[in-house]
This record gives structure tokens, sequence and C-alpha cells, in this order.
């Protein structure tokens, strides 16, 4: 009827999914914020979600493929726990995710072929998630006859980039924990390794937050503009925004820190009063993101809301897979981590107050020596001669009394020279 | 009496200042480093960090100060004696230590009875303090690789990396106090087992008499009891 409002077609698909224009709005002012624009931005990325490849009826929406190596699935569980068709849901909803071994329908040759056909197209994103093993002669994590290595590297070379999602495909996370039997690594450093030049995106946690992931594909996949991505990248090749400030800095309980209101024990009033969890090893300090802010299950709640201290997931320095977080981290209720010596695991001031205890106990030893010998007192005498030049009258250090049996040599002119006060001071 | 005369040529009034301070800064770091690592006087956390920040200044520039001042001050090469050298040549080997390393060594282990012959300072002693203004630096260092406001600056984000983090970084600080307390230790123990006058010269500048020591016969001259 021509009297009757009528919505786009864009707004019909954001309805059939219950979304109403309000929320998608809300969306999109989320994303200006998390893609780092300003909200000046947010008509531009309203109409870049409306008129995109993936928002239009029509057209090719960007493809994707999702690889899983050493992982638990957790991240894509993580990105896949929306509970209501939300938003979030809409954006996954309007890439084409042409391959995922957890989430895709079909199984099988058909789908193996359909990743072969995605790579061969090219112009796709790879979302890698979980750690590369190059243990066992590269033979882990073998799918339709392909090895994991060898899957990656192909999936990676002809992909615009490379998203590497949580901590495990970051650095290796704690598949990389010691002893680390399976060799595991990052993404990034695996493809640098095997000369794959592909952009690697680093986007860490256990699991990874999935508006953090959401980010980053809006850049390039609603934004089609690379440079956003990269111009927010840091030196890990994570998003700046996201990643380079620490947990600690926007911490919710931060004002109960510098009031010096801490939890030493849970169950106690302390924790009762949602008092700082500095003390009960909250790694908030030592650990860069944006949990507090971005928050979590549909931005519910966080960690340290819920009473948990900061486990420090997000750690992942991507060229080093032995700086993993459960490695750097644990024990999790301890301010620090433990230190391996031998097949002992000690804390750091287990080890430096022991050696300070027995040097401070050498020192007391030492000091019923000084008193037995005497030499409390001043010390004991001087030797008459120096052992070397008593050895060696001919390259003699000092000038003796006595070239051989040394001795003081007593000068009265010589005791004043050197006695003698002088206005300097 | 056996120990050299101790004269303030030793040590002139503006170092008798910059181990005051050093003294200051060192404790003032350590019990408010403490407090910061683990909270265990909880109302003086904020207090701690801002003296830990303030006394990690301070302690550094007093470093680089009294390195600065080695080439100006003058000070005596040897105890026992009032003539007096550019600093500085007091931090290098000199003629008076030579091969005498290992005699220190023996004494101190009481494998050797008589105490011997040096410059101001002995050889261990020497080195020792050589390291300390290293030790100084390098928790000026680690520091600021931890203090949120540095923390970010790429020369010490590439630091942080370098050692494997910001856990790594945290425990190489945490260690480095433990250096300056095993070295305070054996300062203390050592300046004070033969007698208290190396203290009372270093803190409150007062002098002691004792055995005279030319530093041009590297010998003893003679005795300066009574102090001139």
């Amino acid at each position: 009827m021509e009297n009757q409002a009528t919505m786009s077609d864009f707004d019909s698909i954001l309805a059939s999914r219950g979304v109403t224009r309000r929320s998608f709005m809300k969306l999109c002012a989320g994303i200006a914020a998390a893609a780092g624009l300003s909200q000046l931005a947010v008509p531009r990325v309203a109409q870049a979600l409306e008129e995109s490849v993936i928002g239009a009826t029509s057209g090719n929406l960007y493809p994707v493929i999702w690889i899983e190596g050493a992982s638990c699935t957790g991240c894509t569980e993580s990105f896949a726990q929306v509970e209501t068709p939300d938003v979030a849901s809409v954006v996954l909803d309007m890439i084409s995710l042409n391959y995922s071994e957890t989430l895709s329908a079909a199984a099988g040759h058909s789908m193996e072929e359909a990743k072969a056909q995605t790579i061969a197209a090219g112009n796709y994103i790879l979302i890698y998630e979980g750690a590369v093993l190059e243990a066992f002669d590269g033979n882990a994590l073998r799918v339709a006859g392909e090895t994991g290595i060898t899957a990656l590297v192909e999936a990676a070379e002809s992909a615009n980039a490379v998203v590497a999602v949580g901590s495990c495909a970051v650095n290796g996370g704690w598949m990389a924990a010691a002893p680390n039997p399976a060799q595991a690594l990052g993404v990034q450093q695996y493809l640098k390794k095997v000369g794959v030049a592909t952009p690697v995106v680093n986007v860490p946690g256990c699991p990874v937050n999935p508006e953090w992931v959401m980010s980053v594909l809006v850049d390039v996949v609603v934004m089609k503009d690379m440079d956003l991505l990269v111009n927010r990248l840091n030196e890990f090749n994570m998003p700046g925004d996201l990643f380079n400030q620490t947990i600690h800095d926007n911490c919710e309980r931060r004002g109960h820190f510098e009031n010096g209101e801490f939890v030493y024990e849970f169950g106690s009033k302390e924790e009762e009063m949602g008092y700082c969890l500095y003390p009960v090893g909250c790694k908030g300090p030592q650990t860069r993101a944006l949990c507090g802010v971005t928050l979590w299950n549909n931005r519910r709640s966080w960690c340290v809301q819920s009473g948990a201290p900061c486990i420090g997931c997000c750690e992942a320095n991507p060229n080093n897979p032995g700086d993993n977080w459960a490695e750097v981290n644990t024990p999790f209720y301890k301010r620090m981590r433990d230190l391996r010596i031998g097949p002992l695991s000690l804390q750091p001031t287990t080890i430096a107050v022991t050696i300070t205890g027995i040097v401070a106990a050498a020192l007391v030893v030492h000091g019923f020596g000084m008193k037995l010998s005497g030499r409390m007192d001043g010390g004991a005498p001087f030797e008459k001669i120096r052992k070397w030049d008593a050895k060696h009258p001919d390259q003699e250090i000092g000038t003796y009394a006595d070239p051989v049996a040394g001795g003081p040599v007593l000068d009265d002119e010589l005791l004043q020279k050197n006695a003698e006060p002088r206005n300097n001071d | 009496m056996a120990h050299l005369a101790h004269y303030k040529e030793a040590h002139p009034l503006i170092f008798v200042v910059t181990h005051w301070i050093n003294l200051i800064a060192m404790i003032m770091l350590i019990l408010s480093g403490i407090i910061i690592h683990f909270p265990v006087l909880p109302f003086l956390t904020g207090i701690a960090r801002g003296c830990h920040l303030f006394f990690g200044f301070v302690l550094f520039i007093n470093c680089v100060a009294r390195v600065i001042m080695a080439f100006f001050v003058k000070t005596a090469p040897t105890g026992g004696t009032r003539q007096q050298v550019t600093d500085f040549k007091t931090w290098l080997p000199q003629k008076d230590n030579r091969h005498q390393a290992l005699e220190w060594i023996k004494y101190y282990l009481f494998l050797k009875k008589d105490h011997p012959l040096g410059a101001k300072l002995g050889v261990p002693q020497k080195i020792s303090y050589l390291l300390i203004p290293i030790l100084i630096v390098l928790m000026f260092w680690t520091g600021l690789c931890l203090w949120g406001v540095t923390m970010n600056v790429p020369v010490f984000a590439a630091t942080t990396n370098l050692v494997g983090g910001l856990m790594s970084m945290r425990i190489i600080h945490y260690f480095g106090m433990y250096v300056f307390i095993i070295f305070m230790f054996i300062h203390i123990y050592l300046a004070n087992v033969e007698g208290f006058a190396p203290t009372k010269l270093m803190f409150i500048h007062k002098e002691h008499g004792g055995l005279v020591y030319d530093p041009d016969l590297h010998n003893i001259v003679g005795e300066d009891a009574d102090l001139h």
C-alpha cells in the first residue's frame, strides 16, 4: 500500500533478525569506536554497512576461511556464543564463512573443495585459531590428508590478510608452555620463517573477545580499507587501541587499588567489598588489553567484575613463544610466576631470600672468624712487603726499608708531606 | 693500631653528601618497593609508589652526578695520606693494588695473616663499587620499563620484549633489589668489622689517626696517631 511506510532492503534484513534500526545505529557507533574512528564517522560506518557487499541484497559476501590449528575451539565458541540474534551476529552473517571446521554445516570432500576454490579465487581473509605445531615432522593437525602447517601456508599465501585469533595463534599460547613438546609457535613467527609475506594481525586472548575480532573485520571487510587496520597496529601487529593499555589502567577496581584496599584472601570481607585483587595474583598491571572497557558476553561482565583476578590471558609476544601467558602468569594466584631450576618450580622470593640469607649467615660466621683472629680492632697488622715484591725484587711496586724483608720507610719528611693538613675542604 | 689514618681528603664533603643520598635513596627504594610488590602496609601503597618514583630519580641523578664529579673533584688515592689526585684515578687500577687481588681474597678467607698493602680501595672493593653504578642504571632502566608512563616508549618496550615480557622484567627488577641488599650487607659488614673509623669518616667526616702511607713510595712511612 502506498500510504504505508516501507523499509529499505537492509532494514528488512535487520528486522528479519529481530534487530531494530536503533540498535543497528548503536552497532555502528560501537564499530566506529572499535575501528578507532570518531563518532562523526558513525553515518559513514552505517552507510558502509548498508552498501557493502556484505549487507547488499546481491553481490558476493567477503570470503573468510577459518582454520583451526592446535586449538580448543574456544575462540570459535567465544565468537559464536551470541545468545540472541543481536547486531554482532548480523555482522557475522555478513561475511561468507566459506570454511570452518567447527561451524560449517558441510563436511568432508565438498567442504575441502570449497576451501580450495576460495583460495584459488583469492581476495579473502584467513582467520587462524590455535597454535602452529612444528613437531612430529610437521605431521600434526592432519585434515583431509593435508598437514596443519601446509594447510596454513597454502591458505595464507593467497589471503589479503591473516587474522591470528586467540593467544595460541599469536604465539603458541598455553600450547607453547614448557616443555612445549609439540614445538608450538604463533602464526606470524611461522609464516615469517617459511617466507610468507601476507600481513598478520594478532588478536590475543583466551578466548579472544568477539568484539575485538569484529573490529578487525570491520576495518577490512566493511570499511574495505586495509590502511585503517594497518594504522592501528602496534609493534606486535595488534590493534594498538585494544592492546596498548594495561587491564590495570582501565580497571573498575582501580579506585580500591589507589586507596590501598585489597583482597588478601578469597572468601574474606574484603572480597565481599569488591576490593582490588592485586595481592591474590591479579596480572592486570602487566597485561595489555581492553577487557575492562569492551567487557565480555555481550558487554555484560568481565573477569574482574565477576570477582576473579586477571590471569593475563592476553600476554603474547608474537615473536617469542616463551612469552606465552600460561607460562609467565602461573601460578595465577601469586604475584609472580614460578621459576624453574631443574625439576623445581620456585617463586622468585624463595630464591632471592634464600641466597640473601646464605650471604647473611656467611657474614655472621665470618664475623666470628674476625673476632677469633683478633682483627676487629683495626684489622690485622699490615704486611711488611707485598708478596709479589718479595718474589720479584727487580720489579718492586713499593719501596721498602729492606728490598727483601720489606718494612715501612720511616721518614719524618714523608710523614709531614702526607699528614699535613691542607685547606682544600 | 694497625690501620691507616683516616683523613677527610679520602672522602671530600661532597662525596659524604652523595653517599648520604645513596643511603637514604636506597633504603627508601627498598622499603617502598616491598610495599609496592606486596601491600603489607596497604594504607601506604599510594605514598610508597610516589616515594619509589621520586627516590628512583634521586638515586639515578645522584649516581650520574657522582660519576661526573669524579673527573673534577680531587681525593686521596690511598688511605693514610692527605695528598690528592683527580678522583677518577682512584677508580682505575692503581699501582698500589697491582698483584694484590688474590692477596685480598686470601686475607678475607683467613688464608693470609697480615693485611695487604693497597690503595684507598682494595681490589674486590673497587670492583664491587664499580658495579654499583651499573646496577643503579640497570634498576633505573628496568624501573622505567615497568612504569606505566614510560612502558610504551619504544626503547623501553623493546627492552621488555628482549627479556621476555613484563613479568620477566618485574622479576629482574625484583632480583636487582636483593643484589642491593646483599651488597649493603657485605658493605656495611666490611666497613665496620675492623672498627668504626671508616664509617665515622664517611658519615660525619670525623678523622681518625693511624699509619701514614706515601702514594709515591707505595708504602707506610710513619704514624700520625694524634692527628695533625
